[in-house]
């Protein structure tokens, strides 16, 4: 019993409870749901969500939101293919001034909310939609094919049967708990947002702190662009615009308080795998799309009950 | 006998206060008018004001329906699909046994409901509105292409002439609109809005309604945001179930330019009315000045950056000295 209220008090292990008891019960009454190539398949969708979530996770910890991870995956989906060189066989060279360009976006994204006193949600909003009109000026509409080999070799190898994402997304967590859990700049973090004034007040800059976590949300994005443009070897306007959501449910759904200062990559995890089993269980069940939309919606609300509330006034 | 003394003048007092950080809203917008006027010079004909205002109307109808949720401190990704679910069902209805007004009612009735809903949500089971609305979308959307999964239903004719015609009704609507909401805000529900939001726990301690004021509030937002995608099905004399998802992004810059503030109860309904005016102003100047479609993306990002940062840098630099 005392662990069972254990559980229902610690948000990121009732979700991961929820995730395996999902994965057993489909597992057994469905066929073909329990396939290794069928689990590894999940897991290869929940690395694209579970980075770009990395990301929002430093974010909304912080108090904030990045309402431009979409725009950015899309920018860096679009750019890859335009900005590699000829003359580099590996293609490094294109991934690391992608990169670059997405956590740049980033920095403005934090400089505007640390300098300019825009709110979050306002700032990257406008970078949004600043980026949407850019990308179509610059790129066209049309669609481009990647021949990056690092890229194509990120969304297509398998080193040991084990997705080449899926382990860019072990790493990716590796990082993201150690620097939340295990240095001071992730407790500044959540110092601030618990409480902005006093994390300011025993000397956190805000300034400082905020830069570095928008850039942090930009470069994970744009490593999530890479991963999402080498598993479909096409980057279109448009293709980050379903992860800009996806990412904020599977924080959200990983207990991290949207208000900031609570929360943990540790429930993000199970969170974006619960939201993309999710997504799978509803294809199986073969309905309509709008069905479809209404399942996901009522289900995001369902977890969200058990795991999102906020405290009493 | 000493008598409390209310100043005669108080009223306009709190008004020119509220009026004071609009000031520049109100300049940039007239400049914009000016210069639109003179590309567009039709703008002065009966039609060619109707067309304007039709144009604008239901962006201001989604910018207020926005504005109830911020000031609550809420702020809803749901708009874009209630519009197109608005729409959806004045198609699909207008044309059954209870004609253009048995579609008008199923269509507000579906905008208190569905909003009225998500205000439940909000308020008793403490849930933060972003959130939930985000969900929602996906539950609207759904319900909108189960009813009409590709575009398509029936408007009447007469009904888009008189909404969409040559008439500036839409405007007539608008000023409609803005004189029920005055109204509203002299009920105990309606300034409890501003309370709520400002501050929820002192406006509990002294009596307000905090969760009944939200509900009321978000079924209100709900009411507008469906009658604007009513609004958009008669203008294209059809319905299409995504049809609306522009509007969630333009509702919030719209808000955002008309001065309300994210974190509840501050902003006015006027400045939010300049703010969608300024948006759609803006997108028919850059048209008539030959930009790409597309441009206008890029300069919405930059203007509303600049509409949030500039008041707050000038103020910190008033403060300074």
């Amino acid at each position: 019993m005392n662990a069972i209220k254990a559980a229902l008090r610690n948000p990121p292990l009732l979700t991961l409870i929820l995730v395996v008891l999902v994965w057993i019960i489909a597992g057994l009454t469905l066929r073909g749901f329990g396939a290794y190539g069928h689990l590894r398949y999940l897991l290869e969708l929940s690395a694209v969500i579970g980075i770009v979530a990395a990301g929002q996770t430093l974010v909304i910890l912080m108090g904030g939101i990045d309402l431009s991870v979409g725009a950015i995956i899309t920018v860096t989906a679009i750019l890859l293919p335009l900005i590699s060189p000829e003359a580099d066989p590996t293609g490094l060279v294109g991934i690391v001034l992608t990169l670059g360009i997405a956590t740049g976006i980033g920095l403005l994204n934090g400089a505007g909310a640390a300098y300019l006193k825009v709110p979050p949600i306002i700032m990257t909003l406008a970078m949004a939609t600043f980026l949407q009109g850019m990308l179509v000026i610059i790129a066209g509409g049309s669609a481009v094919s990647v021949t990056n080999a690092a890229v194509i070799w990120l969304g297509q190898a398998r080193p040991f049967e084990v997705p080449a994402g899926v382990l860019l997304w072990v790493v990716v967590s590796i990082v993201m708990l150690i620097i939340i859990h295990r240095m001071p700049v992730g407790a500044r973090f959540l110092a601030l947002g618990a409480n902005p004034l006093a994390a300011r007040l025993s000397g956190v800059s805000v300034g400082r702190n905020t830069l570095l976590v928008f850039a942090l949300s930009g470069f994970f994005a744009g490593l999530a662009g890479i991963l999402i443009l080498g598993m479909n070897r096409q980057g279109y306007v448009g293709i980050g615009a379903p992860y800009l959501l996806t990412s904020i449910a599977a924080v959200v759904l990983g207990g991290t308080s949207i208000l900031g200062g609570r929360g943990t990559y540790a429930g993000t995890i199970p969170g974006a795998i619960l939201l993309v089993t999710t997504t799978a269980l509803i294809t199986v069940v073969n309905a309509s799309p709008g069905w479809r939309s209404i399942m996901f919606g009522s289900l995001i609300l369902g977890l969200l009950l058990i795991s999102g509330r906020e405290a009493r006034r | 006998m000493t008598v409390t003394r209310v100043p005669a003048n108080l009223y306009t007092a709190v008004q020119r206060r509220r009026n004071r950080g609009l000031t520049g809203l109100y300049l940039v917008v007239a400049a914009f008018l000016v210069v639109y006027a003179i590309l567009f010079p039709g703008l002065f004909t009966i039609g060619g004001f109707s067309k304007f205002t039709q144009n604008w109307f239901p962006l201001a109808l989604v910018t207020m329906a926005q504005a109830l949720m911020m000031l609550n401190g809420g702020i809803s990704l749901a708009i874009g699909p209630l519009v197109s679910l608005g729409a959806v069902i004045a198609a699909v209805t207008m044309g059954g046994p209870l004609g253009v007004l048995g579609g008008l009612l199923a269509v507000s009735a579906a905008g208190l409901f569905i909003g009225a809903a998500t205000g439940g949500i909000v308020a008793y089971l403490r849930l933060p509105a972003i959130i939930v609305t985000l969900a929602g979308s996906f539950i609207i959307t759904g319900i909108a292409l189960l009813l009409l999964p590709r575009p398509g239903g029936y408007i009447p004719d007469w009904f888009s002439d008189l909404l969409a015609g040559h008439t500036p009704v839409a405007f007539g609507l608008l000023v409609l609109f803005l004189i029920g909401w005055k109204v509203y805000l002299a009920t105990p529900l309606g300034i409890g809005i501003y309370a709520a939001g400002n501050n929820p726990v002192g406006a509990y301690r002294s009596g307000v309604p905090v969760e009944r004021v939200k509900v009321f509030a978000f079924a209100l937002s709900g009411l507008l945001a469906a009658l604007a995608g009513l609004f958009v099905a008669a203008q294209t004399g059809s319905g299409d179930p995504v049809i609306g998802t522009p509007f969630t992004l333009n509702s919030i810059a719209g808000a955002v330019l008309g001065g309300v503030a994210f974190l509840g109860g501050r902003g006015t309904m006027r400045g939010v009315i300049c703010g969608s005016l300024l948006l759609s102003v803006m997108i028919n100047v850059m048209f008539f000045l030959g930009f790409p479609p597309v441009a206008q993306y890029v300069a919405q990002g930059l203007i509303i950056v600049g509409a949030v940062a500039v008041p707050q840098l000038t103020s910190q630099w008033r403060a300074k000295p």
